[in-house]
């Protein structure tokens, strides 16, 4: 496609969001970021994420959790346990294409937006739902925060390893960082949307069952892969033989040599130390079997290192090693400028910030946000014009 | 029928997070045509003595469920059957460092001139452009770069890298970029090209703690704890290395726990009497809960704490995942059977859908197992020809 004729993949289609999570919330803020209008419908006390911590400073008012999910999306307050609120929502979903959603099965119930009805009465709906443990099964009325499920997919139980599962053998295993597993779900839900999109197509819509925990394993397939090869993954024995993270003099970096020349390049990086000239380290097996003594001369090595001068030596020696950036190094970092990754949004409350898009680019260049966070039911005029347009057919519908 | 059915991919990745976003579209219903070559096989066909595997993988998550044809792209013949693939192909897949596959005469532009309805996927490490475009990269660089790496660990620890979760992030995000797109093309007829940057896979993960940066504030590590929960942890049980987890969310769910405790002066205890408080003194408080979870069986008390209502959940290792009932009911897991006829567990895309159906249909092919179907009836080169494209190592 030409350059500067720019249609968003999601043009023209319309996504109503239902979420109390961050699962179903990112799946909604992918919509909003391919270019699908996406309607955040939020209880009149608003969405809960709008109360969840971290909070912008200097206010400390604004989540910068909601903030970051809700960008690009559009507001409504309806409330559907009062009739007029379920029929508030029944007007948007009359005319959206996807409805994205984290409600339990007793509550859908309750709001007459159970599967069965949603499909009898908009049967070119797509109906995503995305719960902890997924909406059928043996767990599907579990409860769970994210670092239940980052456990019960595995990926928990695996962490830390490396320099971290050395230091501290004994404490308990680790949960990544902020929402690891709950972001997974929302991009395999948009994924299922997408798919069930594509075959409307030619058949007709269909419902699309999402589970975190099956999307964070979903991405953990590898240590189940090497559980059929006959070796159950374990923190204290998964470290790479040598390499990984480094303590240099104002930082870490992340080391990771896999080819035999990205070896030759690290032995020149480190100037040609005696002990790397040893003909038998030029085996990759043999140097897998002595990791432990390699570990040590590196890390010896690397406490003399200043992070940014030995990556861009090592980058340059085509030796893979990168900085662990801190959040204020990426938001200054010159290539995320270069590919705008960031774009300056509206957050009420705080003011201009540069809020993160996507992390792709589509037809050479980064989508774009129509707005920041939406203030809540800032949009409630979509409620009133949607009502109107579909008077007639309600009318028709009653009589 | 699956969702993606009639969606052909010319798929020219290698490593784990390209071939992982190629093997859940073919999980959904994509043909997938994976092309190699003996000069060049894919990595999981080989020893990986990093991570400590002296042989090859013998089923692998990434190369199952494609088809495999040979094609020598150092070859100028082997260029023109890439493309004569790319032709038949609605999406092509690639993960070369950037600029490799224009230096090969395959870059998006030269596609699309070739046929404008193309839709490409590259993933690379840090995109098709800017400064950093080409750099070398793996999983834990991806986290690196991308400020996961330094705010995962604990709060008195370092950074920790990121394994085949981040590969495979990547690969799930490309997947589902890439459907958008193929989406647009059956609306609009508009191909395009998806640029997927490991990096930002990452940052995106992260996107709350770097908006919260961005306003001025410090996210930092804080290892298993919550920014408002409390009790919210990882804790030790009955059993060495059975570890259970728990996050209380309400006052309510504190009350309820606290009961199943029986520790009632836990309830009047000046320090755990606010949400806040409770945060404040969670060293305190995790202390105590451990106490008690260190008298239990961790299956027992995930069932005692979620029938109350509770978010509990065993830290399950892979053994607990491959015979798990709920992820056995779900289809999510499910046995196949690896080239050598062993059974073993692997796991069908995570997506149920109410009509269509999901997952794998075969192994991971031989090297040029599927040249009959693919150069033979797709491409339409006959067995004489095919024979001296082999002779010129172009099949290769």
């Amino acid at each position: 496609m030409a350059e500067g004729a720019f249609v968003p993949p999601l043009a023209g289609v319309t996504v109503v969001e239902l979420s109390h999570g961050v699962a179903a919330a990112y799946a909604g803020r992918l919509f909003a970021t391919l270019g699908a209008e996406t309607v955040l419908v939020e209880p009149p006390g608003g969405n809960p994420l709008r109360r969840e911590p971290p909070f912008l400073p200097p206010a400390d008012e604004a989540s910068a959790l909601f903030a970051f999910l809700a960008s690009g999306k559009k507001s409504v307050t309806c409330d559907p346990k009062t009739t007029a609120g379920r029929a508030g929502l029944n007007a948007l979903l009359a005319n959206a294409d996807v409805f994205v959603h984290d409600l339990r099965a007793a509550e859908r119930a309750a709001f007459e937006l159970d599967e069965q009805s949603l499909k009898a009465r908009y049967p070119n709906l797509i109906d995503v739902s995305v719960l902890p443990f997924g909406a059928h099964g043996p767990k599907a009325d579990w409860q769970a925060e994210e670092i239940n499920l980052i456990h019960a997919s595995g990926e928990g139980f695996l962490l830390p390893n490396g320099l971290a599962a050395e230091l501290f053998p004994d404490r308990p295993p680790l949960k990544v960082f902020g929402h690891f597993a709950e972001y997974q779900g929302g991009v395999v839900a948009a994924l299922g949307a997408l798919s069930a999109l594509m075959n409307r197509e030619r058949t007709e819509a269909e419902s699309v069952d999402v589970s975190v925990q099956d999307a964070a394993l979903a991405v953990g397939a590898f240590a189940l892969q090497r559980l059929g090869d006959g070796s159950l993954e374990h923190r204290q024995t998964r470290s790479f033989k040598y390499g990984g993270v480094l303590e240099c003099a104002d930082g870490y970096v992340e080391l990771l040599t896999l080819e035999d020349r990205q070896w030759r390049g690290l032995v020149e990086l480190m100037g040609r130390p005696g002990w790397a000239l040893d003909p038998a380290l030029s085996d990759s097996l043999e140097r897998s079997r002595r990791g432990a003594e390699i570990n040590r001369a590196i890390r010896a090595w690397a406490r003399e290192q200043r992070t940014a001068d030995v990556v861009a030596r090592a980058q340059a020696l085509g030796v893979p090693m990168a900085k662990y950036a801190s959040p204020a190094e990426v938001l200054a970092g010159e290539h995320e400028r270069a590919r705008r990754l960031f774009q300056p949004l509206d957050v009420p409350g705080t003011g201009r910030l540069p809020v993160l898009v996507a992390p792709f680019h589509v037809d050479g260049a980064a989508p774009s946000l129509k707005a920041g966070p939406p203030r809540l039911g800032e949009h409630q005029h979509l409620l009133a014009a949607e009502r109107r347009r579909q008077q007639p057919v309600l009318a028709t519908e009653a009589s | 029928m699956k969702p993606l059915a009639g969606l052909r991919i010319a798929d020219f990745t290698l490593h784990a997070a390209g071939p992982f976003c190629t093997h859940i579209l073919s999980q959904l219903g994509a043909e997938c045509i994976k092309v190699e070559s003996a000069s060049r096989p894919d990595i999981f066909r080989k020893p990986h003595p990093v991570y400590g595997r002296m042989g090859p993988a013998s089923f692998d998550q990434v190369a199952s469920n494609k088809l495999s044809v040979r094609i020598n792209l150092k070859d100028a013949k082997g260029i023109a059957l890439a493309k004569q693939l790319v032709d038949v192909s609605d999406l092509v897949c690639e993960s070369f460092r950037p600029g490799v596959m224009e230096r090969l005469g395959l870059g998006y532009a030269a596609l699309a001139a070739m046929k404008p309805s193309v839709v490409m996927v590259s993933v690379s490490s840090s995109g098709q452009t800017g400064p950093d475009s080409h750099f070398a990269g793996y999983a834990p660089l991806f986290g690196a770069w991308g400020a996961l790496g330094y705010l995962t660990g604990y709060e008195d620890g370092p950074p920790v890298e990121m394994r085949h979760v981040m590969d495979h992030s990547v690969g799930m995000t490309a997947a589902m970029a890439a459907v958008a797109a193929v989406y647009r093309l059956r609306r609009t007829g508009l191909g395009g090209h998806v640029d997927v940057s490991a990096r930002e896979v990452a940052c995106s993960l992260v996107g709350e703690a770097l908006l919260f940066a961005a306003a001025g504030g410090e996210p930092s590590r804080i290892g298993n704890d919550h920014l408002r929960m409390a009790p919210h942890g990882v804790f030790r049980t009955r059993d060495e290395d059975r570890w259970l987890t728990i996050a209380v969310r309400s006052d309510d769910e504190w009350q309820v726990l606290a009961k199943l405790m029986n520790a009632p002066a836990l309830l009047v205890d000046p320090r755990f009497q606010t949400a806040s408080s409770r945060h404040g003194h969670r060293q305190a408080l995790h202390g105590e809960i451990e106490q008690w979870t260190m008298t239990l069986d961790a299956v027992d008390a995930e069932r005692a704490l979620q029938d109350s209502g509770i978010a509990a959940h065993l830290s399950c290792n892979m053994q607990d995942i491959a015979s798990d009932r709920h992820l056995r009911d779900r289809g999510t897991v499910v046995d196949v059977e690896d080239t050598d006829g062993r059974r073993r567990a692997a796991l069908r895309a995570p997506i149920r859908f109410s009509r269509s159906e999901v997952g794998m249909t075969r192994g991971t092919p031989r090297l040029g197992e599927d040249e009959d179907y693919v150069f033979g009836d797709l491409l339409g080169i006959s067995n004489e020809e095919r024979q001296s494209l082999m002779d010129q190592r172009v099949i290769y």
